[in-house]
């Protein structure tokens, strides 16, 4: 029987250790201390309970229970919180997740098969992750004569936009990233990157199939956005506004799908040839041009590219709930919030615990209203995102030349058509100002 | 901040006008114009117009780039571009640059604008679609007969009579 370490004494080992940690301390405390003190010198920190939060006063707060609410409830007014967790990329990022599996599990209920079965206990539940680690271990391989610049930008790219376009959308009232007050015409500049970014990456990998998949996407993309732009115009001309809160908040009694229904379905069929979903996938139809534009990129890039384009997925599925399902409206069904618990404490016998902070919690940032409209947001999104994914197991892929005839003859004339529908409804006083809303 | 954002907008906007002239692969070109394009939008942004500056975006950057992209990439550059480029030619542009610069500058300088206040609130669209339809409606009905005539024009230009009937989908 072999020993793994022939030479290995625990003294040696025990020194060796004692030295890592006193190098660790005295690095820590001549370059690091100074170095986070500078930092936060010029970071401005939060004022909690009429003090000013210092990195001391935030260590008693985090070891203190009782306190830890009003550091939890200042993170969370964040801009950071909200770019990254909950209305921004983390929040989307799970949502998308839950959609791969979704569709996958799905497709295979409907074609009569099985579907990720074996990764985690039930149902194949880890199967994603399980995808996401195999392509995190493996290798990005570059192509010889790939322009190399352009190619290894071109994913971080489609997730950058992705992730500008997920940050236009309100999931409930004031929870909402970027609140521009030009927030439609926002979503019109960032859906023209997609193209850019698209034949960038297809043009850099110098290889037949991504190219024909480039240019392909390029012409879908382009000759769909004049039909989804215009398809948009009339929610414009009802509410007369271009912000997506405001779109949003007008629908509170009645949704737009309602009055302008053929503007909907415009918007619907561009959003699955935006997204390039079946029966639109011609640039990635992989029993023609093998993956399309997505034919060089391997390992992690390919994984950036599917994290962008289910991010993507969302984002309009999410821009249709806002403007024609009405957002975060609806019927309030999350109970009442247990604010005796944070008035009065939580009474256990003999003892009462009171939780310092959940009160301002509760009335300022987590309200009824917040849960319900965010539980409303979902399930509409979640309902937009199933009938987005249902297509693919019904139709078969359609051709180039159809596509085309489909995108300038047909959907541009309906969507004048929606125009003229919102323009009638406004002049003859249903809706807009002196009727009903 | 606001003069920290105009200075790096600047550099941006000649920075990548003059890559988009001097670079030798005709990509990297557009994407440099691009750069441009995307400059200039952002100078409509520090002038509190976001709405001409997505406008910008979406049209400029989203629409007519790409178009300049597509073309490039489906042209064999040896064969339709010959390379003239001698010094006389290159100086001679540079001091047409400077001429311009110079007489654009003494007009600026003339016109008396000095300060320029940028914390204005951003013109509201509504007032732009208010006067569009006041003021200046016969300016307003001259760019809707032409666009509309050119949109038709596209679709009459778009719908090939002479590809078989039979094969295209209806």
């Amino acid at each position: 029987m072999s020993v793994i370490a022939p030479d290995f004494k625990l003294s040696g080992f025990i020194k060796s250790l004692i030295t890592d940690i006193v190098w660790a301390l005295l690095i820590m405390s001549l370059i690091g201390i100074p170095a986070i003190m500078m930092i936060l010198f010029f970071v401005p920190m939060p004022v909690i309970d009429g003090e000013l939060l210092t990195p001391f006063l935030a260590f008693t707060y985090i070891a203190d229970p009782s306190r830890t609410l009003p550091l939890v409830q200042a993170f969370m007014e964040t801009d950071m919180f909200k770019i990254m967790a909950f209305p921004g990329f983390g929040f989307a990022a799970l949502l998308a997740a839950g959609t791969i599996f979704v569709e996958r599990k799905m497709l295979a209920k409907l074609q009569l098969r099985v579907g990720p079965f074996y990764c985690g206990k039930f149902e194949g539940i880890l199967q994603l992750m399980g995808d996401g680690l195999k392509l995190i271990s493996k290798e990005i391989i570059i192509p010889a004569k790939a322009d190399k610049p352009i190619f290894w930008a071109a994913p971080v790219l489609f997730v950058a936009s992705a992730a500008a376009f997920v940050a236009l959308i309100p999931v409930a009232p004031g929870w909402v990233v970027a609140d521009v007050d030009m927030g439609l015409l926002a979503v019109f500049a960032v859906i023209g990157f997609f193209p850019i970014v698209t034949i960038l990456s297809a043009w850099s990998a110098n290889s037949k199939f991504p190219f024909i998949g480039g240019i392909r996407a390029l012409f879908q993309m382009v000759s769909f956005e004049i039909p989804l732009i215009l398809s948009l115009l009339g929610v414009v001309m009802v509410t007369g506004t271009l912000n997506l809160s405001e779109i949003a908040a007008s629908q509170s009694s009645f949704p737009w799908i309602l009055f302008l229904p053929v503007g909907a379905i415009v918007f619907f069929i561009t959003m699955l040839a935006e997204l390039e979903r079946i029966p639109f996938d011609l640039p990635e139809a992989e029993s023609e041009i093998v993956a399309g534009w997505l034919t060089e990129l391997s390992g992690m890039m390919y994984g950036l590219v599917q994290l962008g384009t289910y991010l993507k997925l969302y984002a309009f599925a999410a821009l249709f709930t806002v403007l024609f399902l009405g957002g975060w409206n609806g019927p309030m069904i999350v109970p009442p919030l247990p604010m005796e618990i944070a008035t009065h404490g939580l009474e256990m016998g003999p003892i009462t615990v009171k939780i310092g902070g959940l009160e301002s919690l509760f009335t300022q940032l987590i309200t009824q209203e917040m849960l319900n409209g965010t539980l409303m947001f979902v399930l509409k999104t979640v309902g937009v995102i199933f009938f987005i994914l249902l297509p693919r197991g019904v139709f078969p892929r359609i051709r180039v030349d159809m596509l085309l005839n489909l995108g300038w003859h047909k959907l541009i004339g309906l969507a004048f058509v929606n125009i003229f529908i919102a323009l009638g409804l406004v002049y003859a006083g249903v809706l807009g100002p002196g009727g009903l809303q | 901040m606001a003069d920290a954002a105009f200075l790096a907008l600047t550099v941006i906007t000649i920075g990548s006008a003059i890559a988009a002239l001097e670079m030798r692969s005709l990509i990297y070109g557009s994407i440099a114009l691009m750069g441009t394009l995307g400059g200039i939008a952002g100078f409509f942004f520090l002038l509190d117009a976001p709405f001409v500056a997505l406008f910008q975006l979406a049209v400029y950057v989203g629409s007519i780039a790409v178009l300049i992209l597509f073309t490039v990439m489906l042209v064999k550059r040896e064969l339709i571009f010959k390379k003239i480029e001698d010094r006389r030619r290159k100086f001679a542009g540079i001091g047409l640059m400077l001429i311009i610069m110079v007489s654009l500058g003494a007009v600026f300088l003339d016109s008396g604008i000095k300060t320029i206040t940028t914390d204005e609130p951003p013109v509201d669209f509504r007032d732009i679609g208010t006067n569009f339809v006041t003021y200046y409606w016969p300016a307003l009905i001259l760019m809707g007969l032409i666009l509309a005539g050119s949109v038709t024009g596209a679709l009459v230009l778009a719908r090939r009579e002479d590809v078989e009937n039979d094969q295209r989908a209806s």
